[in-house]
């Protein structure tokens, strides 16, 4: 969950708080926690991962500001775009879209410049997937002489990067460079890259990777500023830019829009604004909060959430979701927001009336008849992890069945998942020569076993060990365990590399091929680090249902 | 031990073994009360039984007291010493000692004893003007008050061993060993000793009486009536018992377990599924786009290439591909993108008890139905004190043509009360990728505060429709690990899945303490 840092006086400012009184309760509309406040800075966790709108200060401030005094408008009063981007062929596959703005009136202050880094970060990293969807770039805008060109050039093109010593082309940046080397990835398949130039030729970036040192720099002082955002996914980018664009009208600047000319000739205006409306009928939101809706002011409850344009005819409401927010994307989305608006602490609980029977799951009841029986034959209850290590299951134990490996494991000590219980009773024992001894262990577990060739199936195994014990001992207990169950146990003699020759069956129950019991070798005890004699059986859970 | 020898036991000795076979072991004030007798009758009787191994000298301890003497006393009553005087008057301004010794408080000697402490403590020293504070922190006579005088005048023993070192060593010389009259201080040195009756004592003493002594009671005791005749020895009762190790369940399995009784008696019924998923149940069942950083923070575990589960029908995948891409017939939008078919089919380790809860949807679950489930889930972690490779997860949906937000609502209180045995709790609106609205629930638990116990919401029709289920869905979710972990005594989550078989000996049985409901109020 994206996490973020605010100067304190900033958040109060944007927010038009005088303190930080109750603020914990209000985060909670916008499905935020409080992460950490001093004199200095709050710190906000931020739970929803589809409003990247509110990974910012502007954003936050913004919430809670309507929360109090209704809703805003946003860029409802932009001009004509006076400046243009050409886009040129090639991009299509590399990097297609862009989209872009101006942002004059407001002078960049050391708060707002952290405030715009902060943004460029979160969001980009996150909803921009790494930079993949959408990249951010800020200039002074009177660096720039337009239009400015967003075109492919040859790896071997130079500038001087931001923060860079001199000159460097392209490819030298994705080497030699920190960012460079982190989102060098990006653009590994392809030939050419993409490249940011003003009408005079002057680089002003390399997107998704780097600005340029000349004309990509923006201090606290600028007034003017341009802002582009580039990707490979267009709502992304939009919605980008489209937030920042947002939160910089909320510090006080005047949004002036780009126009986008594509080589197809299509021209697109920027930010391109959503409104995305949304209906849902009184009856369904009333059927859902389980009040008459008629009852509630939902303009006012919905203009607290940021909606506009809210209208409540006949049976329903329709509203626009405010243009930073895309995750509208079904009525019921518009009636979490009246629910939150409403607060969740304020509707009434009443329990479910229907009537329903409760059970446990057949393998459970089983699984605790058997378990009081091993009980009562002083058997030591184990619980151990289901993903285990190769080593532990094949190398030492000798298991014969392979484990079923996991293909990105953390760590091979948790490679692979357990197909057999008993190699978590042999670490047990190896872990535990100090304790008094007899060891009478059992453990009742889930494994994942293969079914045929490909598929896999899961399975609850019981396994019993007997440390300083031997065949007569498992023997003894999984006898008295078939006879209190009114079930038939014979052996059929099988040899197994996990157990000593001679000494090792299949177990048989009521007829049927069930599990194995034996006595472990002295190799496979040797390689587990034990010294004490250790015989054991392991069957499903199943088999002993009768 | 010989029947001249018992019958040669003194009164006082027979006294003291008499008292010592019914009550020892006892100390020797105890012995003294019991038995009436004074100390120098004790002390001789308890050496003639030592002096023949009849009794044992279990352990004995020296104490050091500080009384005050007849001067102490003095010092007391009149509510300061002869220092603290002195330094008084010379910090209001009488500098010579003939000017302080006119006051009559103390006799002309103390106060000239107290100069002669003080100089040579260099807490004063002589000016061309008579005495001045050389010190004015007034070194350890503050402290003898404070920490002497005013605490025996609280009634309170003083043990030397306690006080500060040099307190200590200026009281101990100021304690005369002789001419005790003339005393500050007397310091009282008693050694006290506990004493138990040996073997051999017990069996003089039980001969004394003419009788014999029974030990482990026998059948052939019990068949021939010889424990008419004897006495029966008496067991030391207050020692420890040995230790024994016993067949049991383990605690946490328990307290799952007894989860799994509360859930059954609010009217749930289990479910059970597979260790390894498809991405289609785990994830996109769920409503999860296959592109969004929402399945980032389900990062999973891939089975090896080559191991499949059983895929889901086409005609259910069609659906909830539509879902995803344009809404389908959920009355959405869709998250407006390509769904991948082969991403689906991905077979994972379950990253999520909520897979459950979709494949129940999808195989005509009972309306009104609620159903529970105690997952294995793994997530991609580091393992360390809050994270194991896989851990359990309990979830569950309920279905009604009735249920809304206040049914939620109302089963979120239900859980904290019973489940978790709160007394208070609170509703935060919360983000979950398949439930719309979305609740977080916080409860303040007696012991832990408050803490977020679960998340809850109605899951949305794109979840829902697909499936065939067009009844609204609560689906929930408990966190039950810090509350495990507390019933257990235990603060480091792989504690629970410890291979140390002594450590699980040393866990505790408690599965039940922190459940709520009236057998724990």
């Amino acid at each position: 969950m994206p996490k973020i840092e605010i100067p304190l006086g900033d958040f109060l400012s944007l927010a038009e708080m005088d303190n930080t009184d109750n603020l914990e309760k209000l985060l909670e509309s916008l499905k935020a926690e409080l992460d950490g406040l001093n004199e200095k800075t709050v710190k906000i966790e931020l739970n929803d991962t589809n409003r990247p709108d509110l990974w910012t200060a502007e954003g936050v401030a913004r919430g809670l500001r309507c929360w109090k005094n209704g809703a805003e408008s946003h860029l409802d009063s932009l001009s004509d775009p006076a400046v243009h981007i050409d886009v040129h062929s090639d991009l299509k596959e590399i990097r297609p879209f862009i989209a872009a703005f101006t942002a004059t009136g407001w002078k960049v202050d050391d708060d707002g410049l952290e405030s715009l880094i902060t943004a460029q970060e979160k969001i980009a990293s996150s909803f921009g997937k790494e930079r993949k969807t959408a990249a951010i770039g800020f200039y002074p805008l009177d660096e720039i002489s337009f239009p400015v060109s967003y075109a492919v050039t040859s790896p071997e093109t130079g500038f001087q990067p931001l923060g860079g010593e001199g000159e460097m082309t392209l490819a030298e940046i994705l080497l030699k460079t920190e960012a460079g080397l982190k989102y060098a990835g990006l653009l590994s398949d392809f030939q050419k890259y993409p490249i940011l130039r003003d009408s005079s030729g002057a680089v002003l970036s390399f997107p998704p990777v780097i600005n340029s040192h000349s004309t990509g720099r923006v201090v606290a002082g600028n007034s003017r500023l341009f802002c582009e955002v580039t990707g490979t996914d267009w709502h992304t980018v939009n919605l980008t830019a489209t937030i920042l664009a947002c939160n910089l009208e909320d510090r006080g600047a005047v949004i002036g829009p780009v126009e986008i000319r594509y080589p197809d000739g299509n021209v697109t205006v920027t930010p391109v604004l959503y409104r995305d409306t949304l209906t849902a009928t009184l009856e369904e939101i009333s059927e859902m909060i389980g009040t008459d809706a008629e009852e509630l002011d939902i303009e006012a409850l919905l203009s607290k959430m940021d909606y506009s344009e809210i209208e409540i005819g006949e049976g329903s409401v329709t509203a626009v979701m405010p243009p930073y927010r895309r995750d509208g994307i079904h009525p019921r989305d518009l009636m979490e927001d009246i629910v939150i608006a409403i607060g969740l602490n304020n509707m009434e609980p009443v329990l479910p009336s229907e009537y329903t029977v409760g059970s446990a799951a057949p393998v459970e009841i089983l699984a605790r008849s058997v378990k009081a029986l091993l009980v009562g034959a002083g058997c030591e209850e184990i619980m151990r992890p289901v993903l285990t290590s190769f080593d532990k299951i094949s190398t030492r134990t000798k298991t014969p069945e392979p484990p079923i490996r996991i293909n990105n494991p953390m760590t091979a000590e948790y490679g692979v998942v357990s197909n057999t219980l008993l190699p978590a009773l042999l670490e047990v024992e190896s872990s535990s020569g100090h304790a008094a001894f007899p060891h009478r262990l059992f453990t009742v577990g889930e494994v994942l076993r293969r079914t045929g060739d490909t598929l896999c199936h899961t399975q609850m195994n019981l396994a019993v060990s007997t440390g300083d014990g031997d065949f007569g001992t498992v023997h003894s207990i999984l006898g008295v365990i078939c006879h209190l169950r009114g079930l038939e146990l014979s052996l059929k003699p099988l040899d197994d590399a996990r157990f000593i020759p001679g000494r090792s069956a299949v177990i048989l129950i009521d007829g049927e091929e069930a599990g194995i019991l034996g006595e472990f070798h002295p190799g496979v005890l040797e390689a587990w680090g034990i010294t004490v004699p250790v015989a054991g059986f392991e069957l499903p859970l199943e088999s002993l249902r009768g | 031990m010989s029947e001249t020898v018992s019958k040669d036991l003194h009164p006082l000795e027979k006294t003291l073994l008499n008292w010592l076979s019914e009550y020892g072991p006892g100390s020797d004030t105890e012995i003294m009360a019991g038995t009436g007798m004074d100390e120098g009758s004790y002390r001789r009787a308890l050496q003639w039984l030592l002096s023949r191994d009849m009794a044992l000298i279990l352990s004995s301890a020296k104490t050091v007291t500080v009384e005050l003497g007849p001067i102490g006393s003095d010092n007391l009553e009149k509510g300061t010493i002869p220092e603290l005087a002195l330094l008084e008057a010379v910090g209001s301004g009488t500098s010579s000692l003939p000017e302080i010794q006119k006051n009559e408080l103390f006799e002309r000697a103390q106060w000239g004893s107290a100069m002669g402490a003080l100089l040579k403590a260099r807490i004063l020293k002589k000016g061309p003007g008579g005495l001045v504070l050389n010190d004015p922190s007034g070194g350890v006579f503050p402290a003898i008050w404070s920490s002497v005088y005013s605490v025996i005048s609280d009634g309170e023993i003083i043990h030397l061993s306690e006080l500060d070192e040099k307190v200590a060593a200026e009281v101990s010389g100021r304690a005369p060993r002789r001419g005790k009259s003339r005393a500050e201080f007397v310091i009282n040195e008693t050694t006290s000793s506990v004493v138990e009756i040996s073997a051999p004592g017990r069996e003089a003493f039980e001969n004394a009486r003419g009788r014999s002594t029974i030990g482990i009671l026998t059948r052939e005791i019990l068949a021939s009536g010889e424990w008419k005749n004897g006495s029966f020895r008496r067991y030391q009762v207050d020692i420890p018992p040995s230790r024994i190790h016993i067949g049991r369940l383990h605690p946490y399995a328990m307290f799952l377990d007894s989860v799994r009784e509360k859930l059954q008696a609010m009217g749930f019924q289990e479910m059970k599924g597979s260790l390894a998923e498809s991405e289609f149940w785990n994830c996109d069942a769920l409503f999860m786009p296959q592109f969004h950083p929402a399945r980032d923070i389900h990062d999973a575990y891939y089975l090896e290439d080559g191991v499949e589960v059983e895929p889901p029908s086409r005609e259910l995948g069609d659906k909830v591909k539509a879902a995803h891409e344009n809404g389908g017939k959920t009355g959405g939008r869709g998250w407006e993108y390509t769904f991948e078919w082969d991403r689906s089919l991905k077979a994972i380790m379950r990253s999520q008890g909520t897979a459950l809860s979709a494949r129940t949807l999808g195989s005509n679950p009972d309306i009104p139905g609620k159903y529970f489930g105690i997952a294995k889930c793994f997530r991609y972690d580091q393992v360390d004190a809050t994270h194991l490779p896989d851990f359990f997860q309990v979830e569950g949906i309920v279905l009604g043509e009735e249920i809304n937000m206040r049914h939620l609502l109302g089963l979120l209180k239900l859980f904290a009360t019973e489940v978790a045995g709160a007394t208070e709790y609170k509703f935060v609106p919360a983000y979950f990728p398949f439930t719309e609205p979305s609740v977080e629930l916080h409860v303040k638990h007696p012991t832990l505060g408050w803490f977020e116990m679960g998340g809850a919401g109605l899951f949305r029709r794109e979840v829902c429709e697909p499936m065939g289920i067009d009844v609204p869905v609560i689906a929930w979710g408990l966190g039950l690990d810090r509350m495990a972990l507390l019933a257990l005594g235990l603060s480091d989550i792989r504690d629970l899945l410890n291979p140390d078989l002594a450590r699980l000996r040393e866990m505790k049985s408690t599965p039940e303490k922190l459940l709520g409901g009236e057998d724990n109020a």
